[in-house]
């Protein structure tokens, strides 16, 4: 099935369509694709002035050959997994959740509220952090879904500004009744010991990975095996069959954005305790659009989700000691996850077309 | 003018072969054309029909084989080069920017020069090609406003105004009404009295026979055989196209129950785009069909969608035996009830392409949790079932159970939604044009399933445009018009009586 033509020489290139590709190929092309946004990433960076072996040794040699750099990437690559999973479980149900960041900020404003009043029994604090954050970031979505289920309002608009909303709340906090009465900074009081994750043993390696594997599974689980996991390909894939074979729409929606946005709270919980030990006023940036990033490149697969936020996070942790000893600007970074992404979109082309020469 | 039997071709396509991945969709096919004739190409979905003709319009590539204009060889290589030999194709599904006026569409695929001073050219061009073929359009609405039948005439323009010489119409009257036919047959009779030649590629036997000058019938990528309309009977032309007989016979229901489902005056208020409804009543018994015969766009849409939960009435009650009144019931509750719905536009509302055969099969089934809890669906059940529902309703066209529904076509596409719709018992079947375009026998295998759950005890609904097919199947028919069922009968109906009914 031709789509366009171009003479090459006397030649003839083909545009066809292919039949649909196998999971394993499909991969293969994305390898490739990771790989040719990649290059073209060292070439930039070699023309701001890093040398290739430099290069070499930030990205590959320090990471690998040190435990502590590579404790950095793992630990840094557990709030990105958790975003990514968010953003994924809500595009499953078409819901365009761009305010991850909102509702990170409101599960880290519901736990950092546990842990400032110390509520609940010292052993199960940080339980009930876990669901306060969850319940947070339940919250922050709940209206932009109602409103899109109810009245058909845009998400992506509805969300976007709820972002600010919550900025412009946690800036109120942490200059008001929050601001750690200690330092007299615009942060929250440092959590208590037990407020935190404890230490897995190696390395700054904490809980938080624990918790961010078992997520990675349950929307795995969610996804592939559950019924309604199945529902929500069906919707996915025809929404309005879905509702002729009597899916509930609006209320499929309406618990997959609940997941979404206890997701996203739980990230922003996860960063405070895990990361920060207190609220900061940044804690939560960069990572909506990351996770939305990283759910694209991993195709919405939590597996998928689980390596593409391994390869963000070394792409974070190499790019802060390019800024230290390079004075390369953090923007870099940035510059490479969009070229990365940009090569993933556009290999989406040879998953569907392929070019046959005809004589 | 020279009788176009004794004219010499004008195009020639000359043994062109095409494949689609190891599929040989046409196998050294040989076509020609006169100037100023009508051909139809006749043939059962998949015979090749649409792929010979998107050759000739430069949407495919073949494989090999060439193209003769009036002596000449030529290299179509595109669309546009097509269109600058004089083909132009008006395709099934039609390729309208919907929020453009009908003008900027025809803008957009003619050439006009500077967008202002051109349109306003192309405009006055415009309104004399419709002067000449008597067409009536409002260049100025959106097209997404126009009905069917008027986008219809924005194609045809299109492609007039572009200076076809050669005009390809892909099953052009599927949409439209007998009254839209026959307005659209005219225009293509003037049309080719002025020269240009036409290729109707058509499923439609009546009108190949009444409307062309010379019809070629296609099957499984070949050429069967070229005849004149006047020298063969319907029986004959059948048998070329589907290398057999298939005559359908009416088969009346033998046993027909008590009342199962019933309408008490059914209101619905209009809205935009949406037909309004007047004290609908009717009742079906077990083991019957009845039939809603009527001009398309009088209600038909919203009668199915108001029986499925999918739009609520204003007032009115549906009521259903062993299950009493279901009017405030959702679609899944009635589906539990155990009514099923074959809709019209099923890519739309029946298949998700993107899935795979078998998910499209086994999803009523595992809404109804026949497999397995909610912790895991039973996926190896889900592939045995649905193998088996592909061999009992002779779904073909699947290499793999995991390949996309996308690529099925349309009349499988059709087995595989209503096998998944039988797949348990049904009471009531809600069929909405369920034979729309498909060949002589995926009709005939859909019909023979409306049928087998009739004899079953369901209440069959059949609404269809196709008056053919449901004097055909109905045992009972009400004629809707305007909203309102206006005429009852019982089979054998009078013809002419029902087709009164359906246009007074």
């Amino acid at each position: 099935m031709s789509v366009a033509k171009t003479l090459v020489g006397r030649r003839r290139a083909n545009l066809e369509i292919r039949e649909p590709m196998g999971l394993l190929a499909k991969s293969l092309v994305l390898l490739v694709s990771v790989l040719i946004g990649l290059a073209v990433s060292v070439c930039i960076l070699i023309a701001s002035g890093v040398s290739a072996s430099d290069l070499w040794n930030e990205f590959i040699v320090y990471i690998v050959t040190s435990p502590k750099n590579l404790s950095a990437v793992l630990v840094q690559s557990v709030p990105l997994m958790i975003a990514g999973l968010a953003a994924a479980v809500a595009f499953r149900a078409r819901f365009w959740n761009i305010g991850i960041e909102g509702q990170m900020i409101f599960g880290a404003i519901a736990a950092t509220y546990i842990a400032i009043n110390d509520l609940g029994p010292e052993p199960m604090r940080l339980v009930l952090m876990f669901m306060a954050a969850a319940i947070g970031g339940i919250g922050w979505i709940l209206l932009p879904a109602i409103l899109k289920i109810k009245l058909n309002i845009n998400e992506i608009i509805s969300t976007l500004l709820m972002n600010y909303i919550a900025f412009n709340f946690l800036l109120h906090l942490l200059y008001g009744s929050w601001r750690d009465p200690l330092s007299g900074f615009p942060n929250s009081q440092q959590y208590d010991a037990l407020e935190v994750f404890p230490l897995l043993g190696w390395q700054s390696l904490n809980f938080s990975m624990v918790i961010s594997l078992f997520l990675v599974l349950f929307v795995l689980w969610l996804f592939i095996f559950s019924r309604f996991g199945f529902v929500l390909k069906v919707l996915h894939g025809n929404s309005e069959m879905a509702r002729s074979l009597g899916i509930r729409i609006g209320l499929v929606v309406l618990l997959v954005t609940a997941l979404s946005g206890a997701l996203s709270g739980i990230c922003g919980f996860v960063i405070s305790a895990g990361i920060e030990s207190r609220m900061t006023q940044s804690f939560f940036v960069g990572f909506g659009f990351s996770g939305i990033l990283i759910a694209f490149l991993a195709r919405d697969n939590p597996i998928g989700i689980l390596i593409v936020s391994v390869l963000f996070a070394t792409l974070v942790i190499g790019g802060q000691s390019l800024q230290v000893f390079y004075q390369i600007p953090f923007a870099m970074v940035q510059l490479i996850q969009a070229i990365i992404v940009m090569c993933v979109a556009g290999s989406e082309f040879f998953i569907r077309y392929r070019i046959a020469i005809l004589r | 003018m020279q009788h176009i039997a004794e004219q010499k071709s004008y195009i020639k396509m000359e043994k062109i072969t095409k494949s689609f991945g190891g599929f040989l969709a046409l196998d050294n096919v040989n076509f020609d054309l006169r100037r100023g004739e009508i051909h139809a190409l006749l043939g059962e979905n998949g015979a090749g029909k649409s792929s010979l003709m998107n050759v000739l319009a430069g949407h495919y590539a073949p494989d090999s084989g060439q193209v003769i204009l009036a002596g000449n060889a030529v290299d179509i290589t595109g669309p546009s080069e097509a269109r600058a030999l004089g083909v132009g194709m008006v395709h099934q599904h039609y390729k309208l920017v919907k929020t453009f006026s009908a003008l900027d569409n025809i803008a957009l695929t003619v050439p006009h020069g500077a967008y202002l001073p051109g349109v306003r050219n192309l405009r006055s061009k415009v309104v004399t090609k419709m002067k000449e073929i008597g067409f009536e359009l409002d260049l100025d609405r959106p097209v997404g406003q126009l009905s069917v039948a008027e986008q219809q005439r924005v194609e045809i323009l299109k492609v007039l105004v572009g200076g076809a010489s050669i005009i390809i119409l892909d099953e052009p009257t599927a949409v439209l009404t007998d009254e839209e036919s026959t307005g659209f047959f005219q225009t293509i009779e003037k049309l080719s009295d002025a020269g240009t030649s036409v290729v109707l590629v058509t499923h439609k036997l009546r009108e190949a026979v009444r409307y062309s000058d010379r019809i070629t019938v296609m099957r499984g990528g070949r050429i069967v055989d070229t005849v004149l309309p006047g020298d063969i009977t319907d029986d004959q032309l059948i048998k070329l196209i589907v290398g057999e007989v298939i005559t359908e016979m009416p088969e009346l229901s033998e046993s027909m129950g008590d009342e199962k489902l019933s309408l008490q005056k059914l209101n619905l208020a209009s809205v935009t785009g949406v037909m309004a409804l007047k004290d609908i009543t009717f009742n079906i018994r077990a083991g019957e069909i009845y039939g809603i015969a009527g001009v398309g766009g009088n209600g038909q849409a919203e009668l199915a969608m108001l029986l499925m939960g999918l739009i609520e009435p204003d007032s009115g009650t549906i009521n259903l035996a062993g299950h009493g009144d279901i009017t405030r019931l959702c679609t899944g509750q009635r589906r539990r009830c155990g009514l099923v719905f074959i809709p019209a536009d099923r890519q739309r509302y029946a298949l998700a392409g993107e899935l795979s055969v078998a998910e499209n099969y086994a999803v009523s089934g595992i809404l109804r949790h026949e497999y397995g809890g909610w912790l895991k669906v039973n996926r190896r059940l889900v592939r045995r079932l649905a193998a088996a529902a592909i061999e009992d309703f002779d779904v073909q066209g699947v290499r793999h159970l995991n390949q996309n529904a996308a690529i099925l076509s349309g009349g499988n596409a059709q087995k595989l939604v209503i096998a998944r719709e039988f797949s348990s018992l049904p009471s009531v079947v809600i069929a909405h044009s369920p034979s729309r375009g498909l060949d002589l026998r995926a009709s005939a295998a859909v019909h023979e399933q409306l049928r087998r759950a009739r004899d079953t005890g369901a209440a069959v609904l059949l609404i269809s445009e196709d008056l053919d097919e449901v004097m055909l199947l109905s045992d009972t028919i009400g004629v809707i018009n305007r909203g309102e069922i206006v005429a009852e009968f019982s089979s054998p109906a009078d013809r002419q009586k029902i087709g009164k009914a359906m246009v007074h």
